[in-house]
């Protein structure tokens, strides 16, 4: 059976003007199947959000091929939304006009635009916030709204690079539930890229870990936690082995 | 009682920018006029601002001061108008296509950065005494703080912006329209600032070379006939046009782009 999302022998190197070319990935290879939450985990500089971008279709690799659906990935596509670490949200727009961004440039009407913010706005928990600038809220907020502007188009695909890595621990905590939530209610596919491993276990149905640049998949860990996930299964026995595991495949993986 | 006490120091406290700026202006205006206590007063190469002020008052009542503002209004609103339409859409160019950036950037420094004002008697002679030769010479000064400006606000647009926006399906005209332009705004506005002064003196010289009326021909003529009440009251009244606009677009910057103020 063809996976839903195949990444196969992807290998992409960077060639910076003027400094020495870094292979960011060197024979990818993933399968990710509909409608799963699955992270990837990996030193840093390993190439993780450089496959985000690749499946985002933002970065065409050097070789091998990126299939969704079957059919390889030609560009940006309403099919695919990128939640980014940084938020990137427009600065001189509203929390509502930034949600609508993605409807906007698919020429959505804007009466149905302010609909589909309006319910977006209720699931990511930003109720009377909608008229309010990116830099008069929180991280945590900015991340809310960064979340739902991915949903807003409905891809089926929702990748996630390091989405929470600029929040505090708490906020971090919080909103790792509240994506479950959000999850449980959008039923997407979602790509997860972090650093840490207690989010990828919490979160995911399976973690990836990566090599070392030029990254590839080195295992694959299936995370078999009940759903709904809870905040006291972070204390399990069961939750600190699969956590050991983890860093020990991982840990000859970091260069310091 | 206590609260009369509690209110008289806030307002002082709260106004002390304002205050303590204002109380510099009137200090210099008075020393101005107290020099002439000491030193002999020869209006043939001085005035003081009481006779500025009586001359003010004439030029207002006569409303050869309003005329004149008219007038030199015309070529100012061209000229800088001009400079808006055509520099800004260059430096957006400039920053966006690398290579227009490299190939103009030279070339548009040298201008920038050389006298242009110098080129005055040559623009006149080239469009004339009337509002085309003054609106010309507005427009060379004025419009390369536009260009510069732009060209420095493309290159600073935040390039995860440009991601999110392609990434959502947006093309190459999405882009101006939803992150450069936006992003670019509030650099041209501060370019105004600039480019206002500067078409004030490009208004100023082309009306000293060759004009018949404007507030630059008042000004020269006023020097010329020794009125130097006249001509002062003019001065200061450019001055006060120069400050308005600037504190203007300043105040203007802080309405409009309410995001900047956190950055």
């Amino acid at each position: 059976m063809a996976g839903y999302i195949q990444g196969r022998n992807v290998s992409l190197t960077f060639r910076p003007p003027n400094r020495t070319p870094v292979r960011a990935l060197g024979g990818f290879d993933i399968d990710v199947e509909e409608g799963e939450f699955l992270s990837i985990v990996g030193p840093s500089g390993c190439g993780k959000s450089t496959f985000l971008n690749v499946l985002l279709g933002l970065t065409k690799p050097d070789s091998g091929e990126v299939l969704m659906h079957g059919k390889p990935i030609g560009g940006p596509g309403s099919d695919r939304a990128m939640v980014f670490q940084e938020f990137g949200l427009l600065p001189w727009r509203t929390v509502q006009h930034n949600i609508e961004l993605g409807l906007e440039l698919k020429r959505v009407a804007a009466e149905k635009r302010r609909a589909v913010a309006e319910r977006l706005i209720t699931l990511v928990g930003l109720t009377g916030f909608d008229q309010h600038y990116p830099h008069e809220l929180s991280g945590g907020m900015k991340q809310r709204v960064g979340l739902a502007r991915a949903l807003a188009t409905d891809p089926d695909v929702l990748l996630m690079d390091e989405p929470f890595a600029a929040l505090d621990a708490q906020t971090r905590d919080l909103m790792q539930a509240e994506l479950l939530r959000i999850w449980r209610e959008a039923r997407k596919t979602v790509l997860f890229v972090t650093h840490q491993i207690d989010e990828a276990i919490y979160l995911s149905d399976r973690v990836m870990v990566m090599s070392k640049r030029p990254g590839r998949a080195k295992k694959i860990f299936a995370i078999k936690l009940p759903r709904p996930r809870e905040y006291e299964m972070r204390v399990t026995p069961e939750f600190n082995d699969l956590k050991l595991e983890i860093w020990n495949t991982l840990k000859d993986e970091i260069v310091v | 009682m206590a609260e009369a006490v509690t209110i008289r120091p806030t307002f002082a406290w709260r106004y002390r920018k304002v205050l303590l700026g204002g109380l510099a202006i009137v200090l210099f205006f008075a020393a101005w006029q107290a020099v002439f206590l000491v030193v002999p007063f020869d209006p043939l190469f001085i005035s003081k601002p009481n006779l500025i002020f009586a001359g003010l008052v004439d030029l207002v009542d006569s409303g050869d001061l309003f005329h004149d503002l008219a007038v030199s209004a015309v070529p100012f609103f061209l000229g800088l108008g001009a400079a808006v339409l055509i520099g800004v859409p260059l430096g957006i160019v400039m920053g966006w296509r690398v290579r227009v950036g490299y190939a103009l950037d030279p070339l548009m420094t040298v201008f920038y950065a050389s006298p242009l004002v110098a080129l005055s008697p040559l623009l006149v002679i080239f469009f004339g005494v009337g509002v085309a030769g003054k609106a010309i010479i507005v427009f060379v000064l004025s419009v390369f703080p536009f260009i510069f400006n732009a060209y420095a606000g493309v290159r600073a647009v935040d390039r995860l912006l440009i991601n999110v926006v392609r990434s959502l399906g947006g093309g190459e005209w999405d882009l101006y329209r939803k992150v450069i332009f936006p992003s670019v705004l509030p650099y041209i506005v501060a370019g105004a600032r600039i480019a206002v002064g500067r078409a004030l003196i490009g208004v100023l010289v082309g009306e000293f070379f060759a004009a018949s009326e404007g507030i630059g021909y008042a000004i020269a003529r006023f020097g010329d006939l020794f009125a130097l009440d006249r001509m002062f009251a003019c001065i200061l009244v450019i001055m006060a046009i120069a400050v308005v606009l600037t504190e203007g677009i300043r105040w203007a910057e802080r309405a409009a782009f309410p995001w900047r103020i956190g950055q």
